[in-house]
């Protein structure tokens, strides 16, 4: 038989009922019809034959039953029937209707706007064809130890690799974009050809980086993105064979991206120049990315020992870097690109289910009332023949039906709350991909079914749980012990629920308040910071561009309102992560182990005055340290109590960046620690003489007396008066500490929302139970009380009974929450994830809320009238 | 839903009726008619059964129904024998022969006195 047929006649009966009941008529009055003829024509008389042809049929009417049966439509129609009533019944209940429709659709819209940032975030494929090949190789010597590849590495690689079908380098950076328009600073990635082939991207137009582009003598060519094709180079079709000067170097636009495509490979880029590697003449400095795409068939473990083996091929190659333990070693670039995300936001899918749970809980135990309050009723439907099983799928039918009323609530919510969440959380990678579309849909739909399902389990317990008499004394409706039990239960398991909840916001508002107590060991205030990046071009020469910054340090240090000005690699908190490495002369590494590395800025003598930094120890520099003078440094307090614990710091020697043959590097002097790198890392920092540097970008930092918006324009009058075509990034240094806390700040607020509203859900849950209980003991009460029992002493009673059940709850808490918030650790700041004084703090806020939700069905247990409580029996 | 009647009679009921079909269209009468006298009124169709199992069988897709205009000018639901039916029908006649045969040779077997 074919369902489908089968289908249709079944739609098409209960469609067209109507219909097929008149052409079953039609058609069995034509039998009977025939039937009289035919006997009529066998000689019978007239009103016989039609008797009889009657008689032979039997009743019409049970015929026609038999036939609708027949056509398969009466489980169909029962459910309409179901529906119906169930519809009714909810009209009929407004108050619990709201309640739980808008209780479950909060709890729903939650979750599926979660989900949906979980999807985009964390679950979807990264957009590369056969994602699970692309590998980012890197430099690692320990499980946690990971850094970029050197031209060495990249060039051995090229050369003895046997697991890659393609491999390229990156190296992500900023640049002056000039010539088309206001000079501006973007982000650029330079990749070479192999990059685009590993990642196998098709471009909108135009053509890839190619091998024969990355030669020496090749004309440097660019790949832009279509945003900037649009923003500066009129439109991606007029954008081919155009020329985009990027750091003064003319490069010709070959190709634009597809439109929307503004990362590639997980880093995030304006355009994309030809990357041409140099020989390598060390094995240092290690400043490259490397993506790869596996050949078909082999595993990352198999690329791990093919790379291995080269990293052993380059080791006694290079003098400069003797780390023996020190591997490429490929790793997903998935990884890469969902990054920490996945613990950030697993954390808020795991609490907002706890939520959906608690509010299903809630629900549940709603609709248990709602359904003992019934009894009577249902006893009536018992009787008149409605069997157990039909009861219980109108209970389902009316439970789904409100849950799902509950899901188009929540679908709603989640698509606001989805808006809300791609503005509010930019942080994240790929977040602008969340959005309400049929994944997210189907979701929501399918907890809304789910949810039905699990608020059915309690009214279906109880109602397995009823004898076989038929209850229809309305007063003793729902005093079934199993009823109070399983309410019991389902409040007990609020709690257990809520505190884990509770202990994840308290955990996170206790790591926020420190990270926001740090001392950054300066004034914020008052400091802003313009970034100037000097390009090849026009400043081939170190002494030019070293002209350029001294004369820019001293106009601004003679501009009015400024308190003091000076140079810097980075500013605070910084995270761009300038590391070097160095072996101490009096304290050297083990033969075979990788050097310590520090963050390390360059700065002139102006920018310690001009942060507030002091000096603890020896000096700062002055014109000796200059770029033909010996290398000197100065060490912050953590970095000189680190490596010198038991000696002072001053005048001793180090080797810099592995150069050997270099002169050693002297310690001049220990100045006070600030927060370079952001409030929650410590605070060790090596700082060089910008005179040493050869730096091409730097910050023009300026702490001003008056408001900050006036000291940076004066601040961009000065450079454009040095350098007209010079690009600035404006920053305000005590804006950029209050983003850093930005994103605490938010996690902290989202989940202490969430739990707010667990507890406010488990406390509804015992308030609810409690009053009931006062209400089915009101006879019992009001007996004691003209017994003589004290007021007092009933309300106490009701709130002991009560916070039995809270205490066993929130005990079984305790254990959830001790065997899950250990996941949190990486996410706090100076707290451990098992504080007992944050755990304890949040027990006793929920158990307090618990008692004052005992306490008003008890007081109202205490102002019982014993004669009314008796004579209303 | 009301018990079914047992499998074998539906399951003959219905293969009667492919049978009368397979010869022309008919309707709901004709069929019980046809079938009264194709067996040579062995059976009597019960005419109350004989609906509900077209309309089985139209939800198994074996027949079709269209409504004709019959030749004393009356609408009548006339039932056509579709091809899944027509493959039902070889099926069925060949598994009643089998099955008839294996009854016949059940009992033509006798006792050793001869009795059967």
């Amino acid at each position: 038989m074919s369902l489908l047929t089968d289908a249709m006649e079944r739609l098409k009966g209960l469609f067209f009922r109507d219909r097929r009941d008149q052409e079953l008529a039609e058609e069995l009055r034509d039998h009977i019809e025939r039937e009289t003829q035919e006997r009529i024509r066998r000689g019978e008389r007239p009103e016989a034959a039609r008797r009889a042809a009657l008689l032979a049929f039997g009743g019409v009417e049970q015929y026609k039953e038999a036939v609708r049966d027949a056509r398969g439509i009466r489980p169909l129609e029962e459910l309409g029937a179901d529906l119906r009533y169930a519809l009714r019944g909810l009209r009929r209940n407004p108050g619990f209707t709201a309640t739980a429709v808008l209780v479950l659709g909060l709890g729903l819209g939650a979750t599926t706007a979660v989900f949906s940032v979980m999807y985009s975030v964390v679950l979807a494929d990264i957009p590369y064809p056969d994602p699970d090949r692309l590998v980012l190789v890197s430099e690692k010597n320990s499980p946690t130890n990971a850094w970029n590849i050197s031209t060495a590495d990249a060039t051995a690689i090229r050369a003895q690799q046997k697991s890659f079908e393609a491999w390229g380098e990156l190296s992500r950076q900023e640049a002056a974009l000039s010539g088309t328009g206001a000079p501006e600073r973007i982000v650029i990635g330079r990749v070479s050809a192999g990059f685009f082939k590993a990642l196998g991207v098709p471009v909108a137009r135009g053509r890839w980086i190619e091998p024969r582009d990355e030669a020496a003598e090749a004309p440097p060519v660019v790949v832009v993105t279509h945003e900037l094709a649009e923003r500066t180079l009129g439109g991606p079709d007029q954008a081919l064979g155009r020329s985009l000067t990027l750091d003064g170097i003319s490069h010709q636009v070959v190709g634009v991206l597809p439109p929307g495509r503004t990362e590639l490979g997980g880093f995030r880029a304006a355009a994309w120049p030809v990357l041409k590697l140099p020989v390598p003449v060390r094995r240092g400095p290690f400043w490259l990315r490397g993506v790869a795409r596996l050949k078909p068939g082999v595993t990352i473990e198999a690329a791990a020992r093919d790379l291995a083996s080269v990293s052993a091929r380059i080791l006694p190659l290079w003098s400069d870097f003797p780390d023996s333990l020190a591997k490429l070693t490929p790793m997903p670039l998935r990884g890469r690109i969902v990054g920490r995300a996945e613990k950030q936001v697993g954390l808020f899918a795991g609490a907002v289910l706890l939520v959906l749970l608690l509010a299903i809980t809630n629900v549940a135990t709603l609709a248990l009332v709602r359904a003992s309050s019934r009894e009577a009723e249902l006893g009536v439907r018992v009787m008149l023949g409605a069997g157990k099983n039909r009861i219980a799928r109108l209970l389902v039918t009316e439970n789904i039906l409100l849950t799902l009323a509950a899901g188009a609530v929540g679908l709603l919510l989640a698509s606001l709350a989805l808006k809300l969440a791609v503005s509010q959380l930019p942080n994240l990678q790929r977040i602008e991909n969340a959005r309400m579309d049929w994944r997210a849909a189907g979701f929501g739909i399918s907890a809304a079914l789910l949810a039905g399902i699990l608020v059915s389990l309690s009214p279906l317990a109880a109602l397995s749980g009823r004898g076989a008499g038929v209850q229809t004394d309305a007063r003793r409706a729902g005093t079934g012990r199993r009823t109070n039990t399983l309410r019991s239960i389902l409040v007990g398991a609020e709690f257990a629920l809520a505190l884990p909840l509770l202990v994840g916001a308290g955990l996170l508002l206790n790591s926020f308040v420190r990270l926001s107590r740090v001392d950054p060991g300066f004034d914020p205030n008052g400091l802003v910071a313009v970034t100037v990046a000097l390009p090849q071009g026009r400043y081939p020469k170190p002494e030019q561009q070293l002209r350029f910054w001294q004369q820019a340090e001293q106009r601004l240090a003679e501009m009015p309102g400024v308190v003091a000005a000076g140079l810097a690699s980075d500013v605070p908190p910084d995270n761009s992560g300038n590391y070097d490495n160095f072996n101490l002369v009096d304290h050297p590494v083990p033969a075979g182990r990788s050097e310590p590395a520090s963050p390390w800025y360059y700065v002139s003598a102006g920018y310690f005055k001009t942060i507030g930094i002091p000096i603890l120890d020896g000096r700062i520099f002055t014109v000796a340290d200059s770029s033909n003078g010996p290398p000197t440094v100065v060490v912050s307090r953590s970095w000189a109590d680190k490596y010198f614990p038991k000696e002072r710091a001053v005048g001793r020697q180090l080797i810099q960046g592995g150069c050997y043959d270099c002169p050693r590097t002297t310690i001049v002097g220990v100045v006070g620690d600030i927060k370079n790198l952001g409030l929650a890392v410590p605070a060790e920092a090596v700082y060089g003489p910008v005179a040493q540097s050869g730096a091409r970008s730097l910050n023009l930092v300026v702490r001003a007396a008056g408001g900050t918006a006036a000291a940076l324009r004066d601040l961009r009058e000065q450079v454009r008066a040095l350098d007209s075509e010079l690009p600035v990034q404006e920053s305000i240094i005590s804006a950029l500490f209050d983003d850093s806390l930005a994103d605490p700040r938010r996690w902290t607020m989202l989940l202490g929302a969430f739990a707010g509203a667990g507890t406010a859900l488990a406390a509804l849950g015992i308030f609810g139970l409690m009053s009931y209980v006062v209400r089915q003991r009101r006879r019992e009460i009001g007996v004691r009380l003209a017994l003589g029992a004290q007021p007092g002493t009933m309300t106490r009673f009701i709130v002991a009974k009560g916070m039995r059940y809270a205490l066993i709850g929130s005990g079984i808490g305790l254990v959830v929450t001790l065997a899950l918030v250990r996941r949190m650790a990486t996410m706090l700041f100076g707290v451990s994830p098992t504080d007992m004084l944050t755990i304890a703090a949040v027990a006793t806020l929920l158990l307090t809320v618990a008692v004052l939700a005992c306490w008003l069905p008890g007081r109202r247990a205490a102002r019982i009238r014993p004669l009314e409580a008796i004579s209303t029996e | 839903m009301p018990p079914e009647s047992s499998d074998l009679l539906q399951g003959t009921l219905e293969m009667l009726v492919l049978k009368a079909l397979s010869l022309t269209p008919m309707h709901g009468w004709g069929i019980g008619h046809r079938i009264d006298q194709l067996s040579g009124d062995a059976f009597q169709v019960q005419q109350g059964s004989l609906y509900p199992a077209l309309q089985r069988m139209l939800r198994k897709g074996w027949i079709t129904s269209e409504w004709r205009i019959t030749e004393n000018n009356r609408r009548a639901r006339y039932y056509l024998l579709t091809r899944a039916g027509r493959r039902q029908l070889e099926a069925e006649t060949a598994a009643w022969a089998r099955a008839s045969a294996a009854v016949n040779g059940i009992l033509r077997v006798r006792t050793a006195d001869g009795t059967p």
